[in-house]
């Protein structure tokens, strides 16, 4: 393999002009995001600035509570940003969406580090960015599934009413919204899966090889990722919704409004 | 059939002590925030009274399985609610969400002329005025053969004529099947005409019952 080709800042600064021509797209079509645009851009460079310092910090310090300390970090901002995009739901369900976005993602990094790859948990190289991957592709999908559940809530409101008034249980009336709120989740899982290779090169997979990884190695980690990615997906949002539901009504069977 | 007893919604409606009769047809009117419509509810366990007590039959409806209450007291509420599909479909499909077989065609064409909507089946909902709909949903609700019926203005969308055919052919049908009946209307000429009793709800709490036969 050759030796990684690193990336001199100056050279790597003029990336910042494609922002630009974003910028004149925006103006052009009236999109009125230029804001975002700035905050979005600004953002994302300190936080993954600052993630690298503490990377290297970390990588060049191996010790596991490191490790434990990053991982219970990325699992808390994960947490709290699904939470702070469902503000009105109540304390119960909030619980059963933390608990299970941090018991299924941690599960399934353990599993991915320990099972799939063989290396040891505390190993921050392995598990962090690997921990990444899954609890934050966790947190989208339970975005997705979350959204899509309150809108039908919200749409399907008279037909809840009826259902309930004429004696439908309110297991019967819920359970095809959380249904379809599963499988608004899990769907852009399986559709990447469909375009890997011929459309995209994936992420993981593009860092690997241009680290210097074989592409057959790199390949075999992004199959095992884009399939646990899925089952992370769909156990986070499964347990949240399953769960969550119930907490919609209470003894009476009376589906808060 | 029902008495309340100091019920109370939320602090905002205080409701007088009163007895609903069984096999009747109970009009309640009221003007608006009197309550009318959240006094149905109450009678089908759909909210609970925030302090009283309501019974059914002798038995406190708080004790009652609510899912169970609410098949024996069935309420059609105001905003009628049919699915995208047809006329079986929807029959069907409420059906199912009560974990019933469907029920025959024939007694389906039956339900729907007894509510003066003689449409084929396969008519599409999403086609039906706002006061057919109305009707059909009536009629799927009439259908589950509840021991009481809760009509929540169920004639708002139909002109006079229409109106009092639905409202003397649905009598006509609880009284033969022994169900009760009791309707939260704002119209003076169908409670004149079809009311057994008149309960009048006001704010201030104070009540009148009138028997009309």
């Amino acid at each position: 393999m050759d030796d990684i080709i690193t990336i001199n800042l100056w050279q790597f600064a003029i990336v910042y002009a494609v922002l630009i021509v974003i910028l004149i797209i925006m103006k052009k079509c009236n999109v009125k995001k230029t804001k975002l645009l700035f905050i979005a851009s600004l953002r994302m460079t300190v936080q993954l600035v600052l993630a690298g310092l503490v990377l290297t910090f970390i990588l060049d310090n191996q010790h596991w509570g490191f490790t434990v300390g990053y991982l219970i970090l990325m699992t808390g901002f994960a947490i709290g940003m699904v939470l702070w995009r469902n503000k009105t739901l109540n304390l119960k369900f909030k619980f059963i969406i933390a608990s299970s976005l941090a018991v299924t993602g941690l599960a399934m990094v353990t599993f991915f580090v320990i099972a799939i790859v063989g290396a040891d948990f505390f190993d921050a190289r392995y598990t962090i960015p690997l921990a990444g991957m899954i609890i934050g592709n966790a947190m989208t999908g339970l975005t997705l599934g979350l959204r899509s559940f309150r809108e039908q809530l919200k749409s399907n409101k008279a037909q809840i009413e009826a259902l309930i008034n004429i004696g439908a249980t309110p297991k019967k009336i819920l359970i095809p919204f959380v249904n379809r709120g599963i499988e608004t989740a899990i769907l852009p899982s399986l559709q990447s899966m469909l375009g890997m290779g011929i459309i995209s090169l994936p992420g993981m997979m593009t860092g690997q090889i241009l680290s210097g990884t074989s592409p057959q190695t790199a390949i075999l980690y992004q199959i095992a990722i884009l399939i646990t990615i899925s089952g992370v997906v769909a156990l986070s949002v499964f347990l949240s919704l399953f769960l969550g539901y119930r907490t919609l009504y209470n003894k009476r069977c009376q589906i808060a409004s | 059939m029902f008495t309340l007893k100091k019920v109370n919604f939320i602090d905002l409606i205080s409701y007088p002590d009163l007895t609903i009769e069984k096999r009747k047809a109970s009009f309640i009117i009221g003007e608006s925030g009197t309550g009318k419509s959240t006094l149905l509810k109450l009678l089908n366990g759909t909210v609970s009274a925030t302090s009283g007590e309501i019974f059914y039959n002798g038995e406190n409806i708080e004790n009652l399985d609510p899912v169970e209450l609410r098949r024996e007291v069935l309420l059609a509420g105001q905003n009628a609610y049919l699915f995208d599909r047809t006329i079986e479909e929807n029959f069907d499909t409420f059906y199912k969400y009560r974990d019933l077989l469907p029920l025959e065609n024939e007694k389906k064409t039956q339900y729907l002329k007894t509510l003066c909507v003689p449409f084929e089946l396969d008519a599409q909902c999403s086609i039906l005025s706002g006061g057919e709909k109305q009707r059909v949903f009536i009629a799927i609700c009439l259908s589950f053969n509840p021991k009481v019926l809760l009509l929540d203005e169920p004639t708002s969308a139909l002109d006079d004529a229409t109106a009092h055919n639905v409202i003397k052919s649905v009598k006509e049908y609880c009284k033969k099947n022994d169900i009760t009946l009791i309707i939260v209307s704002h119209s003076k000429e169908i409670i004149e005409t079809h009311a057994d009793v008149i309960i009048k709800l006001t704010a201030n709490k104070k009540m009148s019952i009138r028997n009309e036969k």
